[in-house]
């Protein structure tokens, strides 16, 4: 088996375990990862990259000290900050999620309150739309800076595929059944699925939850009372769950198909799948790996309404925004301040824009028309706009630690490996602070 | 009889010489401990260091952030109370065992036919050996690829792999990772095999093809036998990197499916990395490096390694 590299690896193990704990231990005077006249800037690495280039590149003609972009693949993203964020190897700027994703490093006082920066430029703060801005505002001060677009979570689909199976774009959760039904019977797989990468499974928990209980049972769950994965309202979600697998909706390979290996996308732009719940940025994914399918044969809807549900059918979930955070020890603030104003500027929500993402600058409106494809950003746009609530994603929802249980037990209760009982005893067992 | 007298001869005074000092035939022309004292000193620095302040963490509760806080037997009661622990043990052998099951007797042959000198044997060895220098996440990606159930070689070979659903049931999830680390590690013990088939003194064939021995009698009755320190070492090699195997698992199931195919080394990694809780993490890693070292002892005892017994003896 593994041998070459392999003995020593338990003693590396231990040899960077070992390390993080002695440079945490004097992380307090250590400097920056970067150069003389340089802040790094830390990006979860995936297609939108090439508008965080481009804005360093912009950034670095001007500017004295220069921005150096720093992607991680995105899987790994929170994984690698977190194991560096109180070392000397830290970025000084940082994507996340917003508001829990940065809630312990705020408590170890890593972060720096960009009240400052706000109080020498209000409009860091006021070009952007209060709902979003917020969501990273943690115990009232402002720590980050909405840096890409909004994303809602929508049901792509290919319109060739759903037109020669006579389908239409479903409207109700009875609609998609039969839609289902109605694929299955063309010879293809309804609906594509990355199971393989267990959080785009999750998605289907978080909008039939809402669409069925409202957006209040997640958070009481998350507020600590256990009891709300045991209601009823629960109980029918995960039942109309097992009804769409046991439907074949997704197959039989699901679990062997992943997202970020463009698995399942490919399975929908190659005309083998119908439908595909996936976040807004499925547009660039597209783009960049079929321009032509996504520009002619990429349909998209919001998630069906489910009859007696008590969760508005106008809900969303998925992303609020991504954001950029400053670290307290960053040593170019004024060049980093700067480097933030360019987050509202009409370079960036055009370049936003053309790769199919939507930004939440008070400017977007705008440049609608501008975008990669008008249509597709206007109707995100609406969606944003009329959605009464708008659901973080649930492993972003919940503490970091608690996403990979989270994750199996979906996984588990999609393939049949545990029942009902089994998902509400996993998922109360999650942490929730 | 010959080759026997000129090898004795030459070595008769060292021989003399030692056994003052021990009895062991093994130590003949064997370095002092000096010798080693500069390996030590880095054992020291970047094993046994970091191993002490891993133990330290084991006892200590610490999610990456601040400063890690005592913790006492916390962790170690979860740890050793853990369902999904105990599990991951039996996989971790599970897998070791099928590595040694498979590789074993895949790489002494491949070793033994390697260890010939015609010139197509070569050629063929070299690209035979190509797997052992891609990095095991490199061929953890590949056959990623490969084995993708709608545009991989599933796809097209539904006689062979069914509904292709390979990372999606326990048992395929398995076999996969126990072929793709057979594709990348036979090559390793076939060089490991192959250098020791060319060790053994043609003289021993010689004397059996007089003796009348046909290929199949030489190969079980004189290469196997020579070939025992060289499956030993192999053997133990296996081991090790059987129980700490992780890149395949991180890249083709990362544990799934639930926690089908969460091995030890893979479980190590999502509670310290993943879960942000490295004092467990710490202990997983304790409890592995126990087994590993309890394993490999064994197995030098039971095979009678530890001796050194030279299989040229007499010769």
């Amino acid at each position: 088996m593994k041998t070459r590299r392999r003995m020593p690896r338990i003693l590396a193990g231990g040899v960077a375990l070992g390390l993080t704990l002695t440079l945490a231990a004097c992380g307090d005077d250590g400097g920056s990862a970067s150069g003389e006249n340089e802040f790094t800037v830390l990006v979860y690495g995936d297609a939108t990259n090439k508008v965080e280039k481009k804005l360093v590149d912009e950034f670095n003609k001007t500017s004295e000290v220069k921005a150096r972009l720093d992607t991680i693949p995105g899987a790994d993203y929170q994984q690698k900050l977190q194991t560096i964020i109180s070392t000397p190897q830290a970025p000084d700027v940082f994507f996340h999620w917003g508001g829990g994703s940065i809630k312990p490093f705020v408590d170890a006082d890593l972060l720096l309150p960009l009240d400052d920066f706000i109080k020498k430029d209000p409009g860091l703060k006021d070009n952007f739309l209060p709902s979003v801005f917020d969501a990273s505002v943690v115990d009232g001060k402002a720590y980050g800076v909405p840096m890409r677009g909004t994303q809602p979570v929508m049901l792509f689909h290919n319109k060739k595929v759903l037109a020669d199976a006579g389908v239409e774009p479903p409207e109700t959760w009875d609609d998609l059944l039969a839609a289902v039904a109605e694929l299955k019977d063309a010879g293809v797989t309804p609906i594509a699925l990355g199971g393989g990468d267990m959080w785009p499974t999750q998605m289907w928990f978080q909008y039939l939850y809402d669409r069925i209980a409202g957006p209040e049972l997640f958070q009481q769950a998350l507020d600590g009372d256990k009891e709300a994965w045991a209601s009823e309202d629960s109980r029918r979600a995960l039942g109309m769950i097992r009804e769409l697998v046991d439907a074949g909706a997704f197959g039989d390979t699901y679990d062997s198909v992943k997202f970020t290996n463009n698995g399942s996308p490919q399975l929908v732009a190659s005309g083998k799948a119908g439908f595909e719940l996936m976040g807004s940025w499925y547009y660039s994914t597209q783009q960049s790996l079929n321009e032509e399918f996504a520009a002619e044969d990429l349909g998209y809807s919001a998630f069906p309404s489910v009859d007696g549900g008590k969760g508005d059918p106008a809900n969303l979930a998925g992303n609020t925004n991504n954001y950029y955070s400053v670290m307290k020890k960053a040593e170019h603030p004024e060049a980093i301040a700067e480097f933030l104003k360019l987050m509202y500027s009409d370079q960036f929500v055009k370049d936003q824009l053309s790769i199919g993402n939507l930004p939440t600058t008070a400017n977007t409106p705008d440049f609608l028309d501008q975008a990669a494809s008008p249509e597709y950003s206007k109707y995100q746009y609406d969606l944003v706009e009329k959605a009464p609530h708008f659901q973080l994603s649930w492993d972003q929802a919940y503490p970091q630690s608690a996403a990979t249980d989270m994750h199996k037990a979906v996984q588990q209760f999609f393939n049949g490996g545990i029942d009902e009982d089994g998902f509400i005893s996993a998922m109360q067992a999650l942490p929730t602070s | 009889m010959t080759t026997q007298m000129t090898r004795v001869r030459p070595a008769a005074p060292v021989k003399e010489r030692r056994r003052t000092r021990t009895a062991n035939v093994a130590d003949v022309g064997r370095p002092g401990f000096l010798w080693a004292a500069p390996a030590t000193l880095f054992f020291a620095a970047f094993a046994v260091v970091p191993l002490i302040m891993v133990v330290v963490l084991s006892f200590m509760s610490w999610d990456g952030i601040g400063d890690p806080e005592f913790a006492g037997l916390d962790n170690w009661r979860r740890v050793l109370d853990d369902p999904v622990m105990i599990k991951s043990i039996w996989l971790s052998l599970l897998l070791t065992g099928l590595g040694v099951a498979i590789q074993t007797p895949l790489s002494i042959l491949l070793g033994v036919w390697a260890a010939g000198n015609q010139k197509n044997r070569a050629v063929l060895s070299a690209i035979y050996f190509l797997p052992l220098l891609l990095s095991a996440t490199a061929v953890a990606v590949v056959w990623g690829a490969l084995l993708d159930p709608n545009f991989g070689v599933p796809a097209e070979a539904t006689w062979l792999f069914g509904d292709g659903n390979l990372y999606g049931e326990q048992a395929s999830a398995i076999g996969v990772l126990a072929f793709v680390s057979t594709w990348q590690f036979t090559p390793f013990h076939t060089l490991i095999y192959q250098g020791a088939a060319r060790a053994i003194p043609p003289v021993l064939y010689q004397a059996a093809e007089v003796d009348g021995a046909g290929r199949y009698r030489q190969f079980f009755h004189i290469t196997l036998p020579q070939l025992r320190n060289a499956m030993i070492t192999s053997m133990i090699l296996m081991v090790v990197g059987g129980l700490t195997t992780f890149e395949t698992v991180l890249i083709l199931t990362q544990g799934g499916p639930g926690t089908d195919t969460t091995i030890s080394a893979y479980y190590m990694y999502e509670r310290a990395f993943k879960s942000f809780d490295y004092g467990v993490g710490a202990a997983i890693a304790l409890v592995l490096v126990l087994a590993a070292t309890l394993i490999s002892l064994v197995m030098v005892r039971l095979s009678g390694y530890d001796k050194m017994r030279s299989t040229t003896e007499g010769l």
